[in-house]
């Protein structure tokens, strides 16, 4: 580079000259040409131990992958009872398995896998998890078959992170030091052993940072059937991800990024395989993104569907949904209820979410409120929570035609009596009580409301969507009772009013029509008698919604009952604890026995991974700048995979970690462990860029290149072996032996409190609480 | 770029690096005939504003006069309090009767608001309590108040038109702006009552100036570095982010803007190191950390020491604070106390965590429960605070004999401390009930691990096993030393735990109804968080400890100390505002002016904030249009098109772009905050975009010469003067709403475009027949923060 830095931009953009480092993020060495002349000096000399070198890979793999069963599977029987939150997953899969629907805010696919397993051992979901503490044993439940699903997860995730390092093309020591910190690591050991949604999120994330760098070394060869492969099955993880948690988002932003720097490449029109035209360049696009964003959401879609097709019975989730959804659901109580309303009936209408009565009484409003506003000095109309005779109301026609026995229908007018003072309900535009940008709600005489108020009486029942005409019910009609001439809508808030409405809700109108908290329903018909022959009940069909109502429907739902996850729980922990591995959450105690499963990470191993995070960006800032002045201390295969392939897994930790801060739900350690896979890579990656240098031939060769020589050579990547041929691993082993050591060691150290077993000693709970970590039974 | 160099042989220019429009600046000269070696930028001039000829400064204070008649026009109406007056008219108050208060706000505006009335004479007599109080009665002189900003609005357009000029705008362009800034309706509603956001705009506005002034000079080279006029600039650009932040903590946005700005001119200035030599990069880095941290940090630190000194009177914002802070108030301060607590010690008990007050007890009942007497925190000193510390058992007297009664620790032989582990009754000498607890839900948080705390039993009465509280020191928080092992007064932090329970003493920030009036909740919680828990002992008094026995205080905080609790107690109140409001609105509803915010309205007037539509959209318009620009210029970069050869292209790109950052900077942030926002929040933002609108202009009408209006001057003044008279037109048909003036029906439907502009034309009459405006209390009164 020194000869090269003769201008200050030059060096600027060292990045950026052809052939360099710019070639975008993945586990290999990108530069072409540079394959192709290392290729055709290194493969002819040493086929032999290219080959064989793989041999060594795969032992090791095995032993590691055998490892990872041993410390996933080892007592997990233990305990035999109900353990945090598989109150929560262990109670959907026995849903499933009854058929019973559910209301969740995370999306079936992970929950799916706990059911199929439950269903393929033959489980007919009779428990329902209530308790933390609940004994199996006694409820005969198949838990360690739940149990063993996630734990080979866990377990194929050390694989998987192995893999990768493998395929990206790093040295021995490397694969074994990225492996042995998720392999040892308590964190992932200990939501592996449970039945809990993570196993399935980290296993499906660390599949698609595989399939996506599979996927990336076949760029030479585009649109080749292995390439189409690659690109779906990375398409799939990532959507097995997401089906699990919407945490699986990041996923998608991590690859995301990746296709977006990749595909900004392939737009450069100086980039080393020749400029592609534009329409190729559209192929390209349109390649990524049928297969990793169409692909991924039919995917997605797909477990809904599953979902539906499965639960087909009424069960807890039905009032979540809408009535219409309820009417999909066999035995719905709600439905079986149902009466059609007819003019002159008296009705008791409620509010859905605050659950109040539309209730009047004889007090007025007062004429001047405290902040000096004045009212109408109305009779007052108020929410009251409890069944009362004045919350009848009877349905009156617009058109007071006195014939009997005609159902009130969707969008009709009508007028409300309220039958204890046998005055009508009216809005106006007086300001209400609270809102001065809502309408007060009161009532009028009847000869007013014959009379000059009789357009200001007139409501619509807006059935929520309902179809014209529809008939309207009690229970299952959901509506919005809409003042007809100024168009604002019944609504009531949880503020009571002050004394003088004797602390009842204030009843008013919105503007805004849209908010759900304007839904009323009808909950009785008092005029009915018991045995009146319209409260017969008739067997009713269960009808269908098109898939795509339903799933939308669910959608919104859930993601609206997701935002009022805020409540404080004693063991959340906010982001920038989890590097420093602060503070653990306890899942479960025994008295008895003074064991506990305290959730915590292994706290050697990640302060070992978040140590070797700052000294990346502390590398890469040191390069930067020194680039700037015009210093070049890196040769450029080291430059190359420090940006691209190492650059990869830091921006997976850096989009699996920075996003939470901005998360205003609770959160918890768990969230960290997909970061802390990638901080692992990183890790690996890092030591071996610290203790092994690429040779002075490579480039030598690479200078050559960019002098202009046309390179010669088959596309083939370089195995770590072949990069490093006739090097001295030394220091690399070393530092893996090391770091496998300290791993191991904390490991066992923080074992009985991962696997809940043994029982500990004062003494010995005390020595494990490194950093204030809040044990059990420290006294 | 041994490859770019070889690239194109013979090209009279050189080629473009291939460099993102970061580095537009950076990039060496292109022409051949005056390429420079070093970080100029090529294609600029030299703007400072005290080089413009004298024509130009005749605009300007035409400029400025125009703006005076335009804001000053009836200041003196609404006479009466209008909208958020009610809490910065208040605040006026509070600084000059010196009683303390707490607002999310940093001071300075405050205080200039202040200054006004105190200079017209105003004696802090007159409250603001509520929206609608008559100004006139009481002599209030709230035009002298209004008058700030008022002049903070007047000089608005001065400062815009200096910052076209700075950027290299014709005098045209620069006019077409300030006439923009005179004629907004929202801007000018702002600067007509005394609200912050006017004082807020010239701030930001001030810094832009300053900021683009030095800007200029940085690019003109090494030649102009550390001349008078940069070092001049850069000093009022600190000044300017300390104005901007010390008056709303939005002006963080504006020291984002310059911080990250600065951070590209660091970074080209690294990369020339043919003259820029480690020690030149150094003095250019610390010149800037000085001016752009050190500066800003002193002077908002500086406001917060007058905030202090003004404030020495305790006041409605105590409660805030901590007790330390609130000891440093006068009459807030305390007496030494023995720092010695014995058995027999009569002592008040304050809660840590909340602000609550005293362990207090009165002799009323719970109405829920076990109905037996109330125990609260009360906030305030009084008789019932006091509880008298006895041991578990009765001391024995020389013969072994027990003594009896609560004076029994009075006149021991040694000094019965109390230390960690002891277990204490707590006696309330007032009402003889000792602090009980006991297995009954408390009468508001009626959760399982939550009991009921009560005072219990008669004068006489020994008590029963339920008024044990074993006392329990926590280390961490109590001061090092004795402290740790026995009981202290203040510097010892305890729990006291109920022996048969387990539970511990608690309290959270929950009041009791009307029957215990309003006072805090105690309950005894089994797994309540430590803060709430946490309790310590103020006053202290025991016969054995004399007029000689060690006393202790409250450690005075000092500066720091009050002013970093300040801080963060500002943080945690301007993040608790979340409650939706009637009149607030979310970003993405502001670029489009969805909808305004009701002020005030009396009978047939009313004061609507709403923006001069034209102003409010083009300047959106022009952001967008950047933004296009921008992504086409970005791929035809990748695809090696080589626009950015050419000199005005490049200086359009990075001029307007550093105008659409700083619209960017002031308006994306706002989507991350949970709290209650209004469509004021965008104001800094629209002047950063307003600026942009008009670097447009002028590089469309004066500098691109591909277009050919670059030859023909007229069409730049011709347009200028034409989209001026044009939003003056939109100006004068909103008028009314902004100056709360006559208006009718018919006038208001016809400008009410669409429904979600809400103000309510009804309250309009048919007719401009004149209806003197009567006192009536008007009927919106949304509050603001």
């Amino acid at each position: 580079m020194a000869a090269t830095t003769a201008t200050p931009q030059g060096s600027v953009r060292q990045r950026n000259v052809a052939g360099s480092s710019k070639k975008t993020k993945d586990g290999v060495s990108s530069d072409v040409e540079v394959d192709k002349v290392a290729n055709s000096k290194v493969v002819k000399s040493v086929p032999a131990a290219a080959a064989g070198s793989e041999r060594d890979y795969k032992i090791v793999m095995f032993f590691v992958t055998a490892l990872a069963f041993l410390t996933r599977f080892w007592g997990i029987s233990h305990p035999n009872e109900v353990v945090f939150d598989e109150v929560h997953f262990g109670k959907f899969a026995s849903y499933y398995l009854e058929k019973t629907y559910f209301f969740d805010v995370h999306p079936p696919f992970g929950k799916l896998l706990f059911a199929f397993m439950g269903w393929l051992v033959g489980y007919d979901g009779h428990f329902h998890f209530e308790n933390i503490g609940d004994s199996y044993i006694a409820n005969k439940v198949p838990y360690v078959a739940f149990r063993s699903l996630p734990a080979i997860l866990g377990a194929l995730t050390v694989s998987v992170v192995y893999l990768i390092m493998w395929e990206s093309g790093y040295s021995l020591p490397a694969c074994l030091i990225a492996a042995s910190l998720v392999l040892l690591d308590n964190a992932h050991i200990g939501q592996t052993r449970l039945i809990l949604l993570d196993a399935t999120l980290v296993f499906a994330m660390a599949c698609s940072l595989l399939c996506y760098i599979k996927f990336y070394k076949l760029r030479h060869e585009p649109f080749s059937r292995k390439w189409w492969k690659w690109l779906v099955l990375t398409g799939f993880a990532l959507s097995c991800d997401i089906s699990t948690k919407y945490v699986g988002l990041f996923a998608f932003i991590t690859i995301g990024s990746a296709v977006v720097i990749d595909l900004w490449d392939l737009l450069d029109i100086k980039r080393p395989g020749g400029a592609l035209s534009l329409p190729d360049f559209g192929k390209h696009f349109a390649a990524r993104a049928f297969g990793l964003i169409i692909l991924p959401f039919i995917f997605y879609l797909f477990w809904f569907q599953v979902h539906f097709a499965i639960l087909t019975r009424s069960g807890p989730g039905d009032d979540f949904m809408t009535p219409e959804f309820q009417e999909t659901l066999s035995d719905n109580v709600m439905l079986a209820n149902a009466i059609t309303i007819d003019y002159y009936d008296t009705i008791t209408l409620r509010h859905k979410e605050t659950k109040t009565y539309l209730h009047s009484h004889p007090d007025r409003y007062p004429l001047r409120y405290d902040d000096g506003r004045v009212s109408s000095q109305g009779q007052q109309v108020t929410g009251y929570p409890y069944n009362d005779t004045n919350n009848y109301w009877q349905v009156l026609p617009a058109d007071d035609d006195p014939k009997l026995g005609r159902h009130v229908r969707n969008h009709e007018l009508v007028r409300l009596r309220h039958l204890v003072t046998d005055t009508i309900l009216l809005s106006h535009d007086v300001a209400s009580p609270y809102y001065p940008t809502n309408q007060e709600f009161t009532t009028a005489t009847i000869t007013d409301a014959k009379g000059d108020r009789a357009a200001d009486t007139l409501f619509e029942i807006r059935i929520d969507s309902g179809k014209p005409n529809q008939e309207f019910k009690s229970i299952s009609g959901h509506f919005k009772l809409i003042h007809n001439p100024s168009k604002v809508a019944m609504w009531t808030h949880t503020t009571p009013l002050p004394d003088w409405a004797h602390k009842q809700q204030e009843i008013n109108g919105n503007k805004q029509l849209a908010p759900a908290s304007n839904v009323w329903f009808v909950e009785d018909i008092p005029s009915l008698l018991e045995d009146d022959p319209r409260r017969a009940k008739v067997e009713r069909k269960v009808k269908t919604l098109p898939f795509l109502r339903k799933w939308f429907e669910l959608q919104r739902s859930m993601f609206w009952h997701n935002n009022q996850l805020t409540s404080s729980h004693p063991y959340a922990s906010y982001p920038y604890q989890w590097p420093f591995l602060l503070r653990g959450v306890s899942f479960w105690t025994q008295n008895d026995t003074r064991q506990q499963i305290y959730f915590l990470g292994n706290p050697i191993g990640w302060w070992i991974a978040s140590s070797v995070l700052a000294i990346y960006a502390g590398i890469i800032l040191a390069d930067q700048f020194s680039l700037r002045r015009g210093v070049d201390a890196l040769d450029h295969r080291s430059r190359s995979r420090l940006y691209n392939s190492t650059g990869f897994f830091f921006l997976a930790w850096a989009t699996h970690y920075f996003p939470f801060y901005v998360m205003g739900r609770q959160l918890f350690l768990h969230h960290y462990l997909p970061a802390h896979l990638a901080s692992a890579l990183v890790t690996g990656a890092l030591v071996e860029f610290v203790f092994s240098a690429d040779s002075v031939e490579h480039e030598a060769a690479y200078q050559a290149i960019k002098a202009g020589k046309k390179p010669v050579a088959a596309k083939r990547h370089l195995t770590a072996r072949e990069r490093f041929a006739g090097q001295s691993m030394l220091g690399s082993w070393v530092a893996a032996l090391v770091i496998f050591t300290l791993t191991f060691a904390g490991w066992y150290f923080f074992l009985p409190l991962t696997y809940g077993y043994p029982g500990l000693t004062i003494e010995q709970v005390l020595r494990r609480k490194w950093l204030g970590y809040d044990l059990h039974f420290a006294k | 770029m041994a490859r770019s160099g070889s690239a194109k042989p013979s090209a009279s220019r050189a080629p473009p690096s291939p460099t993102p429009p970061v580095a537009v600046i950076t990039k060496p000269n292109t022409k051949a005939p005056k390429r420079k070696e070093d970080y100029t930028s090529d294609g600029v001039e030299d703007n400072d504003v005290f080089l413009l000829p004298g024509s130009d400064f005749q605009v300007l204070i035409a400029v400025t006069i125009l703006a005076a008649i335009v804001r000053l026009y009836r200041i003196y109406q609404p006479t009466s309090v209008v909208f958020d007056e009610v809490h910065f008219g208040g605040f006026a108050s509070k600084y000059i009767k010196g009683k303390f208060f707490m607002d999310v706000h940093p001071p300075l505006a405050k205080l200039l608001i202040t200054l006004f009335g105190w200079l017209a004479g105003f004696d802090g007599n007159f409250d603001f309590k509520e929206i609608g109080k008559d100004y006139l009665e009481p002599g209030v002189p709230y035009v002298a108040m209004r008058l700030f900003p008022a002049l903070c609005g007047i000089f608005l357009a001065p400062t815009m038109f200096l910052t076209l000029k700075a950027t290299g705008c014709r005098t045209f362009t620069a006019t077409l702006g300030a006439g923009l800034i005179i004629f907004e309706n929202g801007l000018l509603t702002q600067a007509r009552l005394i609200l912050l956001d006017s004082p807020l705009m010239i701030a930001t506005a001030f810094t832009a100036l300053a900021f683009t002034s030095f800007t200029n000079q940085h690019e003109l080279g090494p030649t102009k570095a550390f001349q008078p006029s940069w070092w001049f600039w850069l000093v009022m650009t600190g000044l300017g982010l300390g104005m901007t932040v010390s008056i709303k903590w939005v002006g963080l946005f504006t020291i984002a803007w310059v911080g990250s700005l600065t951070l590209v001119q660091l970074w080209v200035l690294l990369g020339d190191y043919k003259n820029v030599t480690i020690r030149i990069l150094a003095k250019h880095f610390m010149a800037r950390l000085f001016c752009l941290i050190v500066i800003p940090l002193t002077f908002y630190m500086a406001m917060f020491g007058i905030h202090f000194l003004c404030l020495t009177n305790p006041g409605e914002g105590d409660g805030f604070m901590s007790s330390e802070f609130q000891s440093t108030l006068n009459s807030k301060g305390m007496q030494d106390v023995p720092a010695d607590v014995l058995m027999g010690s009569r002592v008040t008990i304050r809660h840590v965590n909340t602000q609550g007050g005293y362990l207090h007890s009165h002799p009323l009942m719970y109405p829920t429960g076990s109905k037996q007497q109330q125990i609260t925190l009360y906030p305030h000193k009084d008789e019932n605070n006091i509880w008298l510390l006895e041991n578990q058992t009765q001391p024995l007297d020389i013969h072994g004999e027990p003594i009896n009664g609560t004076t029994a620790w009075f006149n021991l032989p040694e000094p019965p401390y109390i230390t960690n582990g002891a277990v204490l009754r707590l006696y309330h000498q007032p009402t003889h009930r000792r602090l009980h607890s006991h297995d009954v839900r408390p009468p508001i948080t009626e959760a399982d691990w939550q009991n009921e705390v009560s005072a219990y039993g008669y004068e006489g009465f020994d008590g029963d096993a339920n008024d044990f509280f074993r006392v329990e020191i926590i280390k961490k928080k109590s001061k090092s030393g004795v402290a740790q092992e026995r009981l202290r007064t203040i510097d010892t932090k305890f729990r006291l735990v109920h022996i048969m329970t387990g539970c511990v003493l608690f309290s959270h920030k929950v009041k009791l109804p009307d029957w215990a009036s309003e006072q805090q909740e105690v309950t005894c919680a089994k797994g309540g968080t430590l803060p709430n828990s946490l309790w310590y002992i103020e006053s202290n008094e025991h016969p054995q400890l004399g007029e000689d026995a060690e006393k202790v205080n409250y450690a005075n905080p000092g500066f720091f100390g009050k002013f970093w609790e300040l801080q963060k107690v500002m943080w945690k109140t301007n993040a608790g505002l979340t409650e939706s409001h009637a009149w607030d609105s979310r970003p993405p509803s502001w670029p489009i002016l969805r909808r305004g915010i009701n002020f005030w309205g009396k009978q047939h007037r009313q004061i609507y904030l709403m923006g001069n539509p034209l102003v409010w959209w083009s300047a959106t318009a022009a952001v967008l249009v950047y933004v296009l620009f921008k992504g086409l210029a970005v791929l035809r970069w990748q695809r090696s098109c080589n626009d950015y050869a050419n000199t005005t292209f490049k200086r359009f790109d990075y001029e307007i772009g550093t105008s659409v950052l700083g619209w960017a900077l002031h308006y994306f942030p706002f989507y991350l905050m949970q709290r209650q926002l209004f469509l004021h929040h965008y104001f800094p933002a629209l002047y950063f975009a307003i600026i942009a609108f008009c670097q447009f202009y002028d590089f469309i009408t004066a500098r691109i010469s591909v277009i050919g209006l670059k030859d023909k001057p007229i069409i730049n003044k011709l347009g200028a003067t034409g989209f001026l008279v044009l939003s003056m037109v939109v100006f004068v048909l909103f008028a009314p709403l902004a100056y709360g003036g006559a208006w009718t029906k018919t006038e208001c439907n016809r400008v009410k475009l669409f429904s979600t502009w809400d103000w309510d034309c009804n309250t309009f009459l048919d007719s401009v027949s004149s209806t003197p405006p009567e006192s009536i209390p008007p009927r919106n009164l949304p509050e603001r923060i």
